[in-house]
């Protein structure tokens, strides 16, 4: 599937709406909020809580691949938004209705897209037609490997060419077939139309042409365009940022991450703002804007800490709603297949289900998050997304907390289970009676966990997990550093590359993986994946994969995550959702997508109290 | 004294030189990879390739740090790799704002720190010196986060009188003085550790001075009290007060890293932070470079101070 890094990475996100019973000994909690009542108010401000960190950094929608700053996007999206837009109330779906796109039409064995475009126009009154997205196209075209939202293979690296029969209409020729609903969720929601009357040059006094229509003319309006979108001294004032599409623009931009957007009175879309002023404002740390919350006086909206659910009662006391939305993603822990000692023991399916057996996603739930996660029964969140969710996954997934189950296992494979100890291999070989090829007599059953530091609740989760696999004579050593270090200090291992002091690590959890509309497993559980970290390979995973992105057959998703549930190409966890507060006269928050949240202000609006 | 001015300045800039290529090796022996570190988990080979290139992180050792010497003598601190902004332009974001912060917590501590001292060596052993001392040292000992909570709690929480955090759009420096009120609890957590430091100091100076023959001399010359103790005592007990001040030029440089957290003041300490964590090495050596500047004008300030201070102190002469 293709990584929505921007939103994913960057909002953890909201919903309401759709209360979910996760099998497996949990309920999760999604949703909340509460019902605004009274009499809508035009104009007013709002000022939303950003996360330490989120610190956007260039205003180009089209970001260098050396700079992945995932907040980028939370700034350029309400000016210059996607071609296809994602989030329809809570459904995480495309709404054609936001959409630049008025048709999309595919043909020729799904190998050619026919794009009509709205007539909608830009803030200065230029028609929004199809020469915009080739000005995209060919922009990208000459510089996707220096693009970050590059998936290799896919757009625009998968087009034989791009035709403009006439003003508003796009036709896109593939090199291949693809699954239509794999390639407008997680392809056409990554690409913006830019402005080419207003973009496409090569220095500030420089005029507008035709310059991206050769490559080396792109070359230099890339070039170009990223080294003003990154000049953050001239963000609300170069006049090239000014020409937007979106509902917002830019009024405000600080570089300590304060950015004011303000309406844009020309937005040609259904959902023109409300609001007069959407303030986003950075805090150093969740308490500093825990404080501010607790203080009840200048933030309108912003996300709650898991280990501050203790605090809801206070802040509805101060005048705040409180929801909750899923995250866009799954959490897991990446076993390291290529390990020099302990990467044959995890390349033994039977190993990787002792793990999840053992891991108590339920009590990780209730207890770590609050009750406020995804429960984590296999690839695919249950929580956000039903349509995705295999009977399955909703039933529990294959791999319900069974201690009994993996004790039986690890017996039937030649260990000595030793609870509360640590387990040894009595048979090894390769029978169906052994520990596996490559696991030696008297090997023991232990694995480093290596996470990131910083969260108390990831510091409860683990020692939960380090207690559970204890059981059964599974030894954890858990070991938390920054993430940076983390990053830093270790690399993608597969067959065949894992050498080095970069591949020692074992089990590690990142957090979790960002997802696009449609879940699927490309990038992350095929061969040589991008994001394939622990060097997961299987002919018949790579099969079922290529069917959800090539193919079209219904099943063809269900099979898939069905298989790499059962196939355990990482071990699945609970993940967070967000909790948002807000203040309780502020409607249109909630419902809200994973995928729009606190990025549609155009939606919100205060309401007077209903006399 | 001239001839001092310059043996010391000739020190100082060794002291930076060596604080540079120590800071530029040690910051290089780090374990891991720069450009995944920066780039994340979307670290791939052709992207950490790019990322190494475009920062001659592919280069040997000595050509970079002959790269950084260079861009140094131009002005230039190099490129954030976190932020992809100038370093010197981060620095001069933050330092003016940590030099208003630290300097009113500063002056604060000072016009409190001070006359107490003073008062309290005027009447050591008693009831008020006890009960002040008492004070500071308990202050002292505690933790500025502890602090910081505590008055948030009671002050912004509770009561609802000031706020608990600066305003995120508070950049520059007028913009702290428009917004006041933010400024209280952090200068007053940060003045509350040092108000210890200066009374005690002065405290334990101004009983030397007390005993002093001139000080009996003055007394019995009919001198009044007041004046004995601003003419005589105040200023022969600010000596260790200089000291201190020239030591805390770097942490003003350095920044407040807890009292910034807590209450969203994003200054020179969290930038340094935050910097480490991201292994943005560019943040760190320039960081470092200023600290160390730090370092040696404020010692070079206080010993110049303590001269004009005491006629009897001269450099230079063997």
């Amino acid at each position: 599937m293709r990584i929505r890094h921007s939103l994913a990475t960057t909002v953890t996100a909201l919903a309401v709406a759709t209360a979910v019973a996760a099998c497996g000994g949990t309920t999760a909690k999604v949703g909340g909020g509460s019902t605004v009542k009274g009499q809508p108010e035009r104009g007013g401000t709002v000022t939303v809580a950003e996360p330490s960190g989120a610190s956007p950094n260039d205003i180009f929608p089209l970001p260098a691949a050396t700079n992945t700053n995932g907040y980028n996007v939370n700034l350029t999206l309400g000016e210059w938004p996607f071609l296809v837009y994602v989030g329809d109330g809570a459904k995480s779906v495309v709404n054609p209705q936001e959409s630049l796109y008025s048709s999309m039409t595919w043909s020729d064995n799904d190998s050619v897209i026919t794009i009509v475009l709205k007539p909608w126009k830009w803030s200065d009154g230029v028609p929004i037609t199809a020469r915009d997205f080739t000005f995209v196209y060919n922009l990208l075209k000459a510089n996707y490997n220096d693009w970050d939202d590059y998936d290799p293979g896919l757009f625009p690296a998968d087009v034989t060419k791009v035709t403009t029969p006439n003003v508003h209409t796009v036709v896109i020729d593939l090199k291949r077939s693809y699954n239509p609903a794999f390639y407008t969720d997680d392809v056409l929601t990554e690409v913006p139309l830019l402005p080419q009357h207003a973009w496409d040059k090569t220095s500030l006094t420089g005029t507008v042409g035709n310059y991206d229509e050769t490559t080396k003319g792109a070359d230099a309006v890339w070039n170009f365009l990223q080294k003003q979108g990154s000049n953050i001294g001239t963000f609300t004032t170069n006049p090239m940022w000014s020409v937007v599409d979106g509902p917002w623009k830019l009024a405000q931009f600080q570089s300590s991450g304060y950015y004011v957007w303000v309406p844009n009175k020309n937005y040609s879309g259904p959902d023109k703002p409300i609001l007069s002023k959407a303030i986003f404002t950075p805090f150093t740390t969740d308490a500093a804007e825990m404080d501010t919350l607790r203080s009840g006086t200048s933030l309108t909206i912003g996300l709650l800490p898991l280990n501050d659910i203790a605090q809801i009662g206070a802040l509805k006391a101060e005048g705040y709603a409180v929801a909750s939305v899923p995250t866009p993603g799954v959490a897991e822990i990446v076993p390291n297949l290529y390990n020099p000692v302990n990467g044959p023991l995890l390349r033994q399916l039977y190993i990787r289900q002792v793990l999840e057996y053992l891991i108590d996603r339920g009590q990780i739930t209730s207890d770590a998050f609050h009750g406020y996660a995804d429960p984590g029964n296999g690839p695919v969140p249950v929580t956000y997304g039903q349509q995705w969710a295999s009977p399955l996954e909703k039933a529990g997934g294959p791999y319900p907390y069974a201690p009994a189950k993996a004790e039986a296992l690890l017996k039937a494979h030649g260990w000595n289970v030793t609870p509360n100890g640590t387990d040894t291999c009595q048979q090894p070989g390769t029978g169906a009676a052994n520990c596996g090829a490559g696991v030696a007599a008297g090997q023991k059953l232990q694995f480093q966990l290596l996470y990131a530091s910083g969260s108390a609740y990831f510091d409860q989760m683990n020692a939960a997990i380090q207690t559970s696999e204890a059981q059964a004579g599974v030894h954890i050593t858990l070991k938390a550093e920054p993430f940076n270090t983390l990053v830093a200090t270790t690399a993608t291992c597969n067959a065949a590359s894992h050498s080095g002091s970069v591949c020692n690590w074992q089990l590690q959890q990142f957090g979790y993986q960002p997802y696009s509309v449609d879940p699927n497993g490309s990038g992350i559980f095929n061969t040589n994946a991008v994001n394939n970290y622990g060097g997961y390979s299987s002919p018949q995973m790579d099969q079922l994969i290529n069917e959800t992105e090539y193919g079209s057959s219904p099943s063809a998703f269900f099979a898939y995550e069905n298989y790499a549930a059962e196939q355990l190409p990482w071990l699945w966890l609970p993940n967070p959702s967000g909790v948002i507060v807000y203040k309780n006269n502020l409607a249109g928050v909630v419902p809200s997508s994973p995928f729009d949240f606190v990025l549609n202000p155009e939606v919100w609006y205060y309401v007077k109290p209903a006399s | 004294m001239t001839g001092y001015l310059i043996r010391r300045a000739g020190q100082s800039v060794a002291v930076v030189i060596g604080v540079m290529i120590l800071t530029f090796i040690l910051l290089h022996l780090e374990p891991g990879s720069v450009a995944r570190s920066v780039l994340g988990l979307k670290a791939t080979p052709a992207r950490v390739a790019i990322f190494d290139s475009l920062y001659g992180l592919n280069k040997p050792l000595y050509q970079q740090f002959a790269i950084y010497v260079k861009q140094l003598f131009q002005g230039n601190l190099g490129i954030s790799y976190q932020l992809q902004q100038p370093v010197s332009t981060l620095i001069a974001q933050r330092l003016p704002r940590d030099a208003i912060l630290l300097g009113l917590s500063t002056l604060l501590a000072l016009v409190i720190g001070v006359p107490t001292g003073i008062y309290q060596a005027v009447r050591h052993n008693r009831l008020a010196d006890d009960l002040l001392a008492g004070t500071w040292f308990t202050l002292y000992s505690a933790p500025d986060f502890m602090e910081a909570l505590l008055l948030i709690a009671l002050v912004c929480v509770q009561f609802h009188i000031l706020p608990p955090a600066f305003p995120g759009g508070v950049t520059s420096v007028t913009g702290l003085f428009a917004d006041w009120q933010a400024l209280v609890l952090p200068v007053a957590v940060l003045a509350i550790n040092s108000v210890a430091g200066f009374s005690q100091y002065v405290r334990s100076t101004a009983l030397q001075v007390l005993a002093e023959d001139y000080i009996r001399v003055a007394r019995s010359k009919g001198m009044s009290e007041r004046l004995v103790l601003t003419r005589h005592v105040l200023r022969n007990s600010l000596l260790p007060v200089i000291t201190i001040l020239g030591l805390s030029l770097p942490d003003i440089v350095a920044g407040a890293v807890i009292v910034e957290s807590i209450f969203n003041f994003p200054g020179m300490g969290l930038l340094f932070w935050q910097s480490a964590l991201a292994h943005d090495f560019p943040v760190m050596l320039g960081g470092t470079l200023i600290i160390g500047v730090a370092t040696v004008v404020g010692n070079l300030a206080a010993d110049v101070a303590y001269s004009a201070l005491d006629p009897r102190i001269r450099y230079g002469s063997a």
